[in-house]
């Protein structure tokens, strides 16, 4: 008997047990919408996570400091320590193998020219003083670069605008900071204006005058328009380069060349021009290049670390959750392939008569087998198509509320299920192979059953 | 059953001729379904050896078995055993189906063996839109479909009236004289066996106890 005509009587037989066979069918349904929806919630939420964090920077970013110092308990430390370790043959494994390499603007330029390397700055953290509403306190002032524009922290500002250019005197703070200062209505703080001071190397710079560890210095004061005021976003790792006080890289660059940052380091006098950075952040285009980038800075002479490794691990555990809940989802479907084998025994009960007639005209025991099989085969598609469908719209549904849920909580709404092309494939061929083996035990006996006593059958 | 192992056929011999006309004659329980069953392939002996065409069936596979009931033999049965939810035409193609011959090939084959049995306009006639005799007509033409040189014909009259009994065995002789296909038809009615076979095999608790041919020998 040819394929085809085996899909023909199987057809006919399906269509004469309409009921028993949609019902059937919908119990696969809804065993594989439990199935793909369980697993689409785990590569949503995922995607969420993972999502957030690369976009946060946290993995496509390197820090750079000078040497090759380890770093204890940040990753890149063993590749760091490995490679000293080659170089010396297992002797001071902590001494540099070369000098350290000065972490100037000159090596800021280096790694930029690098490929894949999308930004490269240096990581400015700035001691000033803030003097607002009459009160001064310290704070340390961060320089942000304009790529950070619209990425991590600044996907979202809750108050105000990311800086209207590089170079302007305009301030971010955070919320927490903002609240420090006015406690009852931070956002009234977008517009106003901080004074923030540092002390001037030179003498002469027309502040007032100073003393840092027994040296005159110079307390400047520049007043900044505040522009936006950030959020701390939840999630773990999203907050890389968030700090109490925020302003445009170009002017902490200005101001770190002419303020006393360590006072040891002005003491021995070093030229403001000459000034060394103690990081520089270099930004990759993808997470996927950061292990590459970092072994080229490496090979530079300086120290390079990434959490790269941390992103690895995270995904391994979003697969654990997905092998959950997939497990969870399988529980519908196991209950369903009993479906199709109850429904298939009941076929071949009703139909005993009928495949001893095709037995006794010539049937053969692969011809009987593979029209049940063929008809299990179908109700598992049928069942595959539409638990996708179904538990598409279910997940639809569920986000939809969720998502309300979410946003009347003050989070940021997103798709909590996601179904990519894998999942859709992924979950027929399942559905597929699941009623070929609840469908194998019916067939075979169908195929075994004697020709005289199923003929003798009423 | 219960233990107890029925011989349902013992110390049997018995020798058909190609282009033979046989009726095996007993009551209930005498065996001669069980012997048509195992000429038919449906059964296999567990001891002693059945040839047919210089084939063992005893040492057949399930395959062979399936190959000979497509191939070599067609079977008629008392209740017809045709599938209820097919057609005439559906019917008579299942067995070419089985054979693997082309959809619109078998087909016109069938409707060509519907037309044979005067049965041209009931083709797409499902069983039960038939009477009994029409019935058994498409079961002569669904055994006929793969043009097997055996026909096996177990009680084809039993559910007829008299009158659509003598068309049936008339055609069944026919298929004998004209085409040349042997013929085993099992029956309990003596004068039946009588009228249309040439030779009558009797049997009585799976034993041959009568054999017209040995005596036409002895005579």
């Amino acid at each position: 008997m040819t394929f085809t005509d085996t899909l023909l009587l199987a057809f006919r037989n399906l269509r004469q047990s309409r009921l028993r066979t949609s019902l059937t069918t919908l119990g696969v349904a809804i065993g594989i919408a439990s199935l793909a929806g369980m697993v689409s919630l785990g590569v949503g939420l995922q995607e969420q996570v993972v999502g957030r964090l690369t976009q946060s920077g946290v993995f496509d970013s390197i820090t750079v400091t000078s040497g090759r110092a380890n770093i204890p308990g940040l990753g890149g430390m063993g590749r760091g320590r490995a490679a000293g370790r080659g170089g010396q043959g297992g002797q001071g494994s902590t001494t540099p193998t070369t000098p350290a390499a000065p972490l100037d603007d000159a090596a800021v330029a280096r790694f930029a020219a690098l490929s894949h390397v999308r930004d490269a700055y240096p990581t400015l953290r700035i001691p000033m003083s803030y003097k607002y509403d009459g009160r001064t306190n310290a704070a340390l002032a961060a320089g942000i670069p304009e790529s950070s524009r619209g990425e991590g922290a600044f996907q979202s500002i809750t108050h105000g605008t990311f800086f209207p250019d590089a170079t302007g005197a305009s301030v971010m703070l955070t919320l927490e900071m903002a609240q420090q200062l006015n406690a009852d209505a931070p956002a009234s703080l977008v517009g106003q204006t901080l004074e923030l001071s540092y002390a001037d190397s030179a003498p002469n710079a027309g502040g007032t005058p100073e003393f840092v560890a027994g040296v005159q210095v110079t307390r400047v004061s520049l007043p900044f328009t505040i522009v936006g005021i950030v959020e701390r976003d939840p999630a773990p790792g999203a907050n890389l380069g968030l700090s109490a006080v925020m302003i445009p890289l170009e002017q902490a660059k200005a101001i770190n060349a002419r303020a006393i940052a360590n006072p040891q380091a002005f003491l021995q006098g070093a030229a403001p021009q000459t000034r060394r950075y103690t990081g520089v952040t270099v930004r990759v285009n993808s997470a996927a290049n950061t292990q590459d980038v970092q072994d080229q800075i490496k090979a530079m002479g300086f120290t390079a670390f990434s959490l790269n490794d941390a992103l690895q691990g995270a995904k391994r555990a979003f697969l654990l959750l997905d092998i959950l809940l997939a497990l969870v989802g399988s529980i519908a479907l196991a209950v369903s392939s009993l479906g199709i084998v109850n429904t298939m025994v009941m076929s071949i009960l009703e139909r005993t008569r009928e495949i001893g007639i095709m037995k006794a005209i010539g049937g053969s025991d692969r011809d009987v087998r593979g029209i049940f099989l063929v008809e299990a085969a179908t109700i598992g598609l049928i069942g595959g198509v539409a638990g996708i469908v179904l538990g598409w719209g279910v997940g639809r549904l569920i986000n939809i509320g969720a998502n309300i849920y979410i946003e009347r909580q003050g989070g940021t709404a997103g798709d909590l299920f996601s179904l990519p092309w894998w999942l859709i494939l992924g979950a027929m061929a399942f559905a597929l192979v699941v009623s070929l083996v609840a469908g194998s035990y019916p067939a075979r006996r169908a195929a075994r059953l004697d020709p005289i006593q199923a003929l003798r059958h009423e | 059953m219960g233990g107890t192992i029925v011989k349902a056929l013992d110390d049997l011999t018995l020798d058909v001729a190609e282009g033979e006309f046989v009726a095996l004659v007993g009551t209930s329980g005498s065996g001669k379904s069980t012997l048509l069953n195992l000429i038919g392939g449906l059964d296999q002996p567990s001891a002693g050896s059945l040839e047919v065409r210089g084939r063992d069936l005893a040492r057949m596979t399930r395959d062979e078995l399936s190959l000979h009931r497509r191939n070599t033999v067609g079977m008629i049965f008392q209740s017809f055993n045709l599938v209820p939810s097919m057609t005439a035409v559906e019917n008579i193609a299942l067995s070419l189906m089985f054979a693997g011959v082309p959809r619109a090939e078998r087909d016109q084959r069938a409707s060509a063996l519907l037309e044979a049995m005067g049965l041209g306009g009931r083709q797409r006639h499902r069983p039960k839109e038939l009477s009994g005799g029409e019935q058994q007509r498409v079961a002569v033409a669904r055994a006929l479909a793969n043009q097997p040189p055996l026909l096996l014909a177990d009680e084809p009259t039993g559910n007829l009236d008299s009158r659509t009994s003598r068309e049936i065995m008339d055609l069944i002789r026919t298929l004998n004289e004209r085409d040349g296909k042997t013929i085993i038809l099992v029956t309990h009615d003596a004068a039946l066996a009588s009228t249309y076979a040439r030779r009558t095999v009797t049997l009585l608790d799976g034993h041959v106890i009568s054999d017209t041919a040995a005596e036409l020998e002895r005579a």
